[in-house]
């Protein structure tokens, strides 16, 4: 091995005079700059894209590749209309998939704007000889492009984080601020969630428990202001009702909550984004941590309740 | 055989040293009243020490570094060839090439335990595992990609090109820089361990109260991660060092290869960060061994403080892997865009940027945590803003791909795509940044697909360009560009069909970190699983190119892409002290189209003068 690895290092002046040959690639383009420089005395590196032709050139690059973008928008835009969503089951679920759609909105045409140059670029720019016989323009990006881009970047930065960021924030945390969880801390009906390995325990108001044991689903009234309270009794967990598009930990030491407002019938047997799962990591059967939810009207779930308590609850 | 006697001498020492920790603190549970002397999880970290001392005393340190302690004569164990790889050498390019080909092998062994999850997410029910093999499984995946994330850019191509690009002989503390490549294999070992244990039950994040009372496992991982944040950091520290006070006369900042800039900025997260990990992980460890209850409620701790801590180092740690993934991907371009880094000190300003504000973003991870109200408000600002830092990375790359000379190469097409994937990566993390939208997608397969875009996307394409492109430097022989494009492609598609396809089922109602999932999600899941197959076969092809180029592929040119930076002007591979003399710098390293201008030269070789006409200017 050790000889044969010698024989590919060749160290030395051979390698070194090879080596350096290529330190800086001279070409043609080079030439042509330097002698342009030496005739008439202007700066090599203004030449790069100065002259008219070369101008040309390159707006008929940016329209091109700005027809590329606005093509590819049109196409991405698609995802906006799209119905990539779970059922509506909740008001929550409706705010969410209105930002959502207009985050899509926004960052569709900032994805293909990416996609267009290096698409465009890739296709356009490519050198079709088998090595490079010439160097491209020196542009240094030194000027106001930089500026521009910084600007329009960091403006639609601070657009998404104003609105639907914040916005959206200060609308889910209403009351007060050292609390710990989304919406109205006052709610119609309050129900306390326990979590545990690995399933769900729910008590309502009048004190009726549902679990795996009891009940079998959580059901919940219709257009009816819920407010979950959560706890865990061993390790984190989280509920996340998918139709509801709301998620809280449950934690340990401390209770976290959620109010929801459902707006839509539905049910975990026809529906599976009517369950509540664990979304955090919990252990051995954490992915089936689930418990059916069901949404009625609000005098069935009266009389549903009162049934369960006939029931020996 | 050297090579032989060097790894298993050291595993051999490793064991014993393994025996004694536990025999050690048997005894002294034993001496101090404990009824079960040999039971106790403390044991397990009583061998892991001197398991980890015996190691690293037998693969060298003892003989090149340790002696010195004593007043005794050092000496560095000899192995000719390829043997040297296996010994404790000091040689920044060994080293290098060590970090990355192991964690080459890791990223395999990971992907394959992603390919078995595919296979058991590939429709809903159980088929092919239980729940626990599946969480063991995913465990095990996440943290070995995260080691692989976080070490095969700045281990590998960091430690093989740094140094060559700055024009220095080795890193500052080569010694060092050994260690911390030695002290990956035990690392390895406690986590590939971890499935004797029951295998790891709380994923890579290890969020207590679960993990202080999972299975013995977390005991292996919570020491191995700390001794991988150990390499982590000293790492960082020699990469400081090296790259503040051993740059060739001339190299001023201004004209600092991008990669070298990216690795410096890194460096200093890493320095700064990493601690969060350990601590996060020591104090579960001593909740365990040592009764401390940090993280119990109702012995008084706080589960949150974990988190807390825990994202403080792991937010940054994404910035750990993806900036020198974006400082290589710039690199890449200008070179074979064959044009000035357009915007090069917005795209340093951008790693600065990044670098102060990734320390003030991490409960971005903890939105839905419970945390209190009024924490998210600054943390969804600080995220936003810093999307904008990093659209000046795509300003760069974009700006120079422009009007350029595109030599579509292997490495170039790995770079085009990081920037590609990355914008992909980035938009998505705007919907998770947003708290509205972040509370539903947080947990779901939808975050899933996003950080397997950015680091995946982001970081490890660049380190297909990276190894692509300094194949020929490392090994002196060229592969073959044919079956390297086939690889990219097939990779390149197989990647955006898997992880575009993945955050539907997220948005739909699938969360992450499950053996199992609702039917109504059985399409999306076994169009995943099928991309997902495909992406992982693409590998074949790159290892088989690897191996077969590196054995028998024809010899490489000193400078096979035509490259200006420093480490093309010398032989393929470079020689140990790797320049024939001091290179001194006289311009910058990307000033591609610039008559006369020059990078660097070799002032007494004679030589430097010489390149064809203008283009040369070594006497200036």
């Amino acid at each position: 091995m050790a000889p044969k690895l010698r024989q590919i290092q060749r160290t030395g002046e051979q390698a070194h005079k090879e080596a350096l040959t290529y330190f800086h690639l001279d070409t043609f383009h080079d030439r042509m700059r330097t002698a342009a420089a030496a005739e008439w005395g202007v700066a090599a590196r203004s030449l790069s894209l100065a002259g008219q032709g070369a101008q040309l050139l390159h707006v008929r690059h940016l329209i091109t590749a700005g027809l590329l973008w606005v093509v590819l928008t049109a196409v991405g835009e698609l995802l906006v209309v799209a119905d990539l969503y779970p059922t509506v089951g909740s008001h929550e679920a409706q705010d969410f998939d209105d930002i959502f759609r207009f985050l899509l909105l926004l960052g569709v045409p900032v994805m293909t704007f990416v996609f267009a140059v290096l698409i465009y670029a890739g296709l356009q720019f490519r050198i079709r000889t088998a090595v490079p016989t010439e160097d491209g323009p020196a542009m240094r990006g030194q000027g106001w492009f930089p500026r521009a881009w910084l600007a329009v970047t960091g403006g639609l930065a601070i657009f998404v984080m104003i609105y639907p960021g914040l916005t959206g924030l200060a609308e889910l945390q209403q009351g007060d601020k050292g609390a710990s969880g989304w919406g109205d801390q006052e709610a119609e009906v309050t129900i306390k969630a326990t979590a545990f390995k690995w399933q769900w325990l729910f008590e309502y108001p009048d004190g009726t428990q549902v679990s795996v044991a009891a009940g079998k689903e959580l059901v919940l009234p219709n257009e009816t202001s819920i407010k979950f309270e959560v706890n865990a009794a061993d390790v984190v967990h989280s509920l996340w009702i998918p139709a509801f598009r709301m998620k809280i930990d449950a934690m340990p030491g401390r209770t976290t909550y959620m109010t929801v407002k459902p707006n839509k019938l539905g049910e975990f047997a026809s529906d599976q984004a009517y369950r509540v799962q664990c979304t955090e990591l919990c252990g051995l059967d954490h992915a089936t941590m689930m418990f059916p939810v069901r949404v009625v009207e609000p005098q069935e779930f009266e009389s549903w309740l009162a049934s369960l308590n006939e029931g020996g609850n | 055989m050297h090579a032989l006697k060097s790894v298993a001498g050291a595993a051999g020492l490793g064991m014993i040293g393994f025996y004694l920790g536990l025999g050690f603190v048997a005894v002294l549970r034993a001496m101090l009243g404990y009824p079960d002397a040999w039971g106790g999880e403390i044991n397990i970290v009583g061998g892991y020490v001197f398991g980890l001392v015996g190691w690293l005393m037998g693969i060298g340190m003892w003989g090149i570094w340790i002696r010195e302690w004593f007043g005794l004569k050092t000496y560095q164990r000899r192995a000719p060839g390829w043997q040297r790889y296996f010994t404790f050498n000091t040689d920044h390019k060994v080293i290098g090439i060590q970090y990355l080909v192991t964690f080459i092998v890791v990223f395999l062994l990971a992907g394959l335990l992603a390919l078995g999850m595919r296979l058991e997410l590939a429709s809903s029910g159980m088929q092919f595992i239980s729940h626990s093999q599946y969480n063991g499984a995913m465990g095990l995946h996440g943290i070995l990609m995260i080691a692989v994330a976080v070490a095969a850019v700045i281990g590998g191509a960091g430690n093989y090109a740094v140094p060559l690009m700055i024009g220095a002989d080795d890193m500052a503390f080569p010694r060092l820089n050994a260690l911390t490549f030695w002290l990956i294999p035990p690392v390895a070992v406690a986590l590939l361990a971890t499935p004797f244990l029951g295998g790891i039950e709380t994923g890579w994040t290890a969020y207590p109260p679960l993990s202080t009372t999972t299975n013995s496992s977390q005991i292996l991982f919570d020491l191995a991660i700390i001794t991988f944040g150990l390499t982590s950091i000293l790492g960082g520290l020699n990469f400081i060092i090296t790259i503040i006070f051993m740059r060739a006369p001339g190299m001023t900042w201004g004209r600092l290869p991008i990669f070298v800039w990216s690795m410096f900025v890194t460096s200093w997260l890493a320095i700064f960060f990493t601690q969060g990990f350990a601590v996060a992980l020591l104090m579960i460890l001593l909740d365990r061994v040592a009764g401390m209850a940090f993280f119990s409620a109702e012995a008084g701790g706080d589960p949150l403080l974990y988190q807390h801590v825990f994202w403080f180092y792991s937010h940054p740690a994404v910035y750990i892997m993806v900036l020198p993934g974006f400082g290589l991907a710039l690199e890449v371009i200008s070179h074979f865009s064959r044009k000035p880094l357009f915007a090069y000190r917005y795209a340093v300003g951008a790693f600065l940027g990044i670098l102060g504000l990734s320390g003030v973003v991490w409960a971005h991870h903890m939105f839905t945590s419970g945390m209190p109200n009024y924490l998210h408000g600054p943390f969804l600002v600080a995220t936003e803003l810093i999307s904008i830092p990093t659209g000046l990375i795509f300003l760069s790359a974009l700006g120079t791909i422009w009007m350029g000379k595109l030599w579509l190469q292997t490495p170039m097409l790995f770079a085009m795509a990081v920037i590609f994937n990355f914008a992909c990566g980035g938009v998505t993390g705007i919907f998770l940044a947003d708290v509205p939208t972040d509370i539903h997608l947080h947990d779901t397969y939808f975050v899933v697909a996003h950080f397997h875009y950015t680091i995946v996307g982001g970081e490890i394409f660049a380190l297909f360009a990276g190894i692509y492109y300094w194949f020929p430097k490392m090994t002196g022989r060229m592969y073959n560009e044919t079956l390297a494009k086939l690889h990219f492609w097939w990779m390149f598609i197989g990647f955006n069909l898997t992880f575009f396809t993945m955050h539907l089922p997220g948005v739909k109602g699938m969360n992450r970190r499950v053996a199992d999932f609702p039917e109504s999600l059985d399409n999306l899941n076994m169009l995943v699983s099928i991309s997902g197959w495909l992406l992982g076969l693409s590998f074949l092809v790159f290892m088989y190119n690897m191996i077969n180029a590196w054995i028998r592929g024809p010899v490489a040119e000193a400078n096979p892409w035509r490259a200006r930076t420093l480490e093309w002007q010398t032989t393929s591979p470079p020689p140990h002290e790797n320049f024939p003399e001091q290179p001194v710098i006289k311009g910058h390293p990307y000033d591609y189209g610039v008559p006369g201008s020059v990078h660097g030269v070799f002032p007494n070789s004679g030589l430097a003068g010489a390149p064809s006409g203008s283009a040369g200017g070594g006497g200036q």
